[in-house]
């Protein structure tokens, strides 16, 4: 049987160019290759929330470790071929093992990390090490 | 002068060529397609799509995918880093006329949508009994 992408091709072009744009923007040389999952970071003084792109894995084969400011994640997303006398016709989904560390702005609370995966969305919450928030100083007036 | 309302609606038209669905980014989603005896089996990366948001099309030989990603927003929280946005996947395949279009299955887990077309009857690779002619 015979597969082709019926929708205009400049669409596919149009999306493409998005997709480079998307992939350059901020990049900087030396880590493109590792920037795998793709995350997003929010966060203010007491914690800091990280969201990771990655769909199709199971809960148990994603690693999350913390040290102090580090944040390291770690997986496996096994190929999902349905049988061996499927014939693929597109195989775009890569398969493989990923490791990614972030050093966040400050130390982390490691027992206190959250991790939820809801539709292939990985979203942790780190909360900041106690010791390491900041402390007012009194000053008494002698 | 103040141009007639044909000439606005003209404008707008044309100040929008390509339709984007509210400004978001539009992503095509990585795609697996496998073939199997009895049925075709097409399977998306679609992270951060929930349910309810995937439109799955049969249009005569079309089958249009359409998935919008949930708005990601921590409230009280400033954004610090940005790798991906939320947008909409979307893609069109032209599927072979030898569907059964009743069965068609779709299902989505772990951000990955699974669309399964199962071939109609005569469409199914049949044996050919050879018999000897006596």
């Amino acid at each position: 049987m015979y597969w082709t992408e019926n929708a205009n091709p400049f669409d596919e072009l149009h999306a493409l160019q998005r997709e480079m744009n998307r992939l350059f923007n901020g990049y900087d040389e030396r880590t493109t290759l590792s920037r795998f999952p793709a995350l997003n970071i929010w966060g203010d003084q007491e914690k800091m929330v990280v969201t990771a792109e990655l769909p199709g894995m199971e809960p148990e084969n994603i690693d999350i470790q913390v040290v102090e400011n580090q944040l390291t994640l770690k997986g496996e997303r096994p190929s999902d071929e349905p049988a061996e006398d499927a014939v693929c016709h597109r195989c775009e989904r890569d398969a493989g093992t990923f490791t990614r560390t972030i050093r966040l702005p400050f130390a982390i609370e490691s027992d206190k990390v959250t991790a939820t995966y809801t539709n292939g969305i990985l979203t942790l919450t780190l909360p900041r090490l106690e010791a390491s928030k900041p402390k007012q100083i009194e000053i008494n007036v002698g | 002068m103040k141009p007639t309302q044909q000439e606005t609606a003209l404008k707008k038209k044309e100040a929008q060529p390509m339709a984007p669905v509210k400004d978001r980014p539009e992503y095509i989603p990585a795609t697996d397609i496998y073939e199997k005896e009895d049925a075709i089996l097409v399977r998306c990366d679609m992270p951060g799509v929930a349910q309810e948001n995937v439109d799955i099309q049969l249009e005569h030989n079309e089958l249009k995918i359409t998935g919008t990603q949930s708005e990601e927003s921590v409230e009280n929280l400033d954004r610090l880093a940005t790798e991906y946005d939320q947008g909409v996947f979307r893609r069109t395949f032209e599927v072979p006329h030898q569907i059964d279009r009743d069965q068609i299955e779709a299902k989505l887990r772990n951000g990955v949508l699974d669309i399964v077309l199962p071939k109609a009857e005569e469409a199914k690779p049949r044996k050919i009994e050879i018999t000897t002619g006596e």
